[in-house]
């Protein structure tokens, strides 16, 4: 529940915005179109019959057409299976691994006091896992119990912690932090004793835990955030290169199939433009929503700890910014694929245009794998071409709080809203324009 | 019904003017045939009429006003190029057009079928469109222009790359679409098609209107045409030192011959009879490549320069 209200506030203020670009955007499109040379009267009273009315459905017709045929091709359904392949092998192969988050089974031998028993199962919920105690016969039983993985951790004496694997090895596996949680409370429980206290004392110092740490993200292993941050980087890096693809080859295939000329004889330019951003991006929430769902059950399935639970929160803010780097970059795109007339002319635009994608993924990738974000990282946070790479990675580290990624929102929708109305003048002057590239100068200059 | 005006049609581009000051009108009820040298401007002006070009100066008027975007949904355009997603079902694809018109998805649907089934196409509505010929490609793409029922018709050589039987089929749906009310204009540098099919012609030069009118009275008016056929004659050289007359074109042994109002066709046919047996002595009508070439080259002109918009 507890997670659900800290969702509300980034739920609220999507939201509004969203009301907000979409309201603006139906205004822009209900402007009548600057019609090209034929001097415009204002139509004679009664002259236009119902039939004659601009039927505002053609963004959707076009945005439908455009889904359709994504949904059905080729590339659409190979790119959704090798997104899922990635993503159910990461979250697999470390459960596979032998990590059994969710119970951890701890073998104790000799006795275990009272308090010391409720502080190693809190331990475990600290570890994201519940703790179930195993009484054992001896070490030796205990340790032929965990090679054979019927325990996970074994506590000996009240004194030593035994793991199967060195806790060195993963230690953003449950067992590891299990078992060095636990060393240390058994730790303190030692040194209290051994210092003399009355029963009364040694129990208030057993039952001290650590002051309450809030931050954005719930309390969590750094090493699981560090991962969510990783495969979030990876899928917004992934996806937005392949979607910013789609829309320059769709808008090239149109052009150089002609068919454009024929869809511009009904269609105005924004609105065709404003279809085809919308169609894909609809493909990109399908395919974006379809691999986040199958994470979430392999990860539940699996009861892996690496999506487990603590990182709604990450993924939600994934998904937002997917989009919201989809909205600003396919607009540029869409007018770069107008400028080009041939397919051998896409590689001299498509590598300068991808060159910021490829920089902000750069800079928060080492950021995630670091786990300690830079100054500019965080500065790469709030530039609408950079942020649906930085902000998503330091809302995984919980370096963010909501106040700053709603600003961040704020300042990318306000770059898309000018992004597309340069490159909606640059696509309506260069998509007739067949033969060489356009210029830049000559597609940005006015008419 | 209304009909497409053009007027005072105008576009520079730098210092070429690809359309200067160009007027005409397409009536409704015939097929017009737009015709012109390469680079007269023909296609400057048919994307004029659906805002593919911007005009420097001019307006287009159906039925009286200035054309504005919604009126473009009830006119069809089959573009010199191919203008079809290659990828995409040719039934979804004619569809599509039917709605991007306004047409419901029903209509749109039983549209579809009907047209491509007129064009022979019924059992290919799955197939994609780069598996098609480029003539079949080519009946897609006019039943993506008919699937509307659009009220005006612009064809940029709709009849290029069509087979014969092809020919018949687009010929035959053009003049049923001009009988049924319909504004047809069509671009072709086949003339002697354009002779058979259209009721109208527009000829343009350099950007300017050089001759409009019925196919009839153009090819009935201007200088006498004479064709004669001597036997054993391939040449037509008995015909060169005639006074007021002009050797036009030789064809098989058929000598075509324009003469002057002054020329008299009996000192012609005394010409002929002096050179052998004459098997043939007809007096014709212009042809409309004759009239088309008359007019164009008519008063002399420099060389153009190749230019296409």
């Amino acid at each position: 529940m507890s997670e659900l209200g800290r969702l509300l506030p980034y739920v609220i203020i999507i939201a509004a915005l969203g009301f907000v670009v979409l309201r603006r955007h139906r205004r822009s499109g209900s402007r009548p179109r600057l019609d090209s040379g034929a001097l415009i009267r204002p139509p004679e009273p009664g002259a236009t019959p119902m039939r004659l009315l601009p039927l505002p459905g053609d963004v959707g017709l076009v945005a439908a057409r455009e889904l359709r045929e994504r949904l059905r091709g080729r590339a659409f359904r190979i790119g959704t299976l090798l997104i899922l392949a990635v993503i159910a092998a990461a979250i697999i192969i470390p459960a596979v691994r032998g990590d059994r988050a969710g119970v951890q089974q701890v073998g104790v031998v000799g006795t275990l006091s009272a308090p010391l028993r409720a502080a190693v199962v809190a331990d475990g919920t600290a570890a994201n896992a519940t703790v179930t105690l195993v009484a054992e016969a001896s070490q030796t039983a205990a340790e032929s119990d965990l090679r054979g993985g019927r325990i996970d951790v074994a506590i000996i004496n009240s004194a030593a912690v035994v793991t199967d694997k060195p806790v060195t090895a993963d230690p953003a596996s449950a067992t590891a932090q299990l078992a060095n949680a636990a060393a240390r409370t058994v730790a303190t429980a030692n040194a209290v004793r051994s210092a003399g206290l009355t029963p009364a004392q040694a129990a208030a110092l057993a039952a001290a835990r650590s002051a309450p740490v809030s931050s954005l993200q719930p309390a969590g292993a750094s090493g699981a955030q560090r991962t969510t941050s990783l495969i979030g980087l990876l899928l917004v890096f992934f996806l937005l290169t392949q979607y910013n693809t789609w829309t320059l080859i769709g808008v090239l295939e149109e052009k150089s199939s002609r068919v454009v000329e024929v869809l511009l004889a009904t269609v105005p330019a924004v609105r065709l433009l404003a279809g085809k951003v919308l169609g894909i991006g609809l493909t990109v929430f399908v395919q974006a929503g379809l691999a986040v769902v199958v994470a979430l059950s392999i990860a539940h399935a699996t009861h892996s700890d690496v999506l487990h639970g603590t990182t709604t929160l990450s993924i939600a803010a994934t998904l937002v910014w997917l989009v919201l780097g989809y909205a600003f970059y396919s607009w540029v795109y869409a007018a770069a694929g107008a400028m080009v007339s041939r397919q051998d002319q896409v590689q001299s635009l498509a590598f300068p245009l991808a060159l910021p994608v490829i920089f902000g993924y750069i800079v928060s990738l080492s950021a995630a794998t670091s786990g300690n974000p830079s100054l500019l990282v965080h500065v790469l946070a709030y530039l609408p071409p950079t942020a649906p790479l930085a902000m998503p990675t330091l809302v995984g580290l919980g370096a963010v709080s909501w106040w700053q990624f709603a600003a961040s929102a704020v300042i990318s929708l306000a770059g898309t809203v000018g992004v597309a109305r340069v490159a909606a003048g640059v696509y309506r002057r260069a998509i007739l324009q067949t033969g060489r590239r356009v210029r830049l100068r000559e597609a940005l200059a006015r008419n | 019904m209304p009909q497409l005006e053009l007027d005072g049609l105008t576009r520079r581009y730098g210092s070429l003017t690809a359309l200067d000051q160009l007027s005409f009108s397409v009536r409704p009820g015939h097929v017009t045939g737009f015709l012109g040298p390469n680079g007269a401007g023909k296609t400057t002006t048919m994307r004029a009429v659906f805002g593919l070009t911007a005009l420097d100066a001019g307006t287009i008027r159906w039925d009286g006003a200035p054309v504005r975007p919604p009126q473009r949904r009830r006119f069809g355009y089959l573009p010199e190029e191919r203008g079809l997603y290659p990828g995409m079902r040719i039934g979804e694809q004619v569809e599509y057009f039917g709605r991007l018109h306004g047409m419901s998805p029903a209509a749109a649907a039983a549209g579809a079928r009907a047209w491509l089934g007129r064009l022979g196409l019924g059992d290919r509505a799955a197939d994609k469109v780069e598996t098609l010929s480029q003539g079949n490609q080519q009946r897609v793409q006019l039943a993506v222009a008919l699937v509307y029922d659009p009220d005006l018709l612009i064809l940029d050589e709709p009849l290029s790359g069509l087979d014969p039987a092809g020919i018949d089929a687009m010929s035959e749906v053009l003049t049923e679409q001009a009988r049924a009310g319909k504004c047809v204009l069509l671009s072709s540098h086949q003339l002697d098609l354009v002779e058979n099919l259209c009721q109208s012609v527009v000829i343009i030069d350099h950007g300017r209107l050089v001759a409009s009118g019925n196919v009839d009275d153009l090819t009935t008016r201007g200088r006498r045409r004479l064709v004669v056929r001597v036997a054993g004659d391939r040449d037509g050289d008995w015909a060169r030192a005639l006074p007021g007359v002009t050797l036009s074109e030789v064809d098989a042994g058929a000598v075509r011959l324009v003469l002057e109002a002054t020329a008299d066709s009996q000192r012609v046919l005394g010409a002929a009879m002096a050179a052998g047996p004459v098997t043939e002595f007809t007096v014709r009508r212009r042809s409309l490549s004759e009239v088309f070439r008359e007019e164009v080259a008519g008063p002399t002109r420099p060389a153009r320069a190749e230019a296409r918009a």
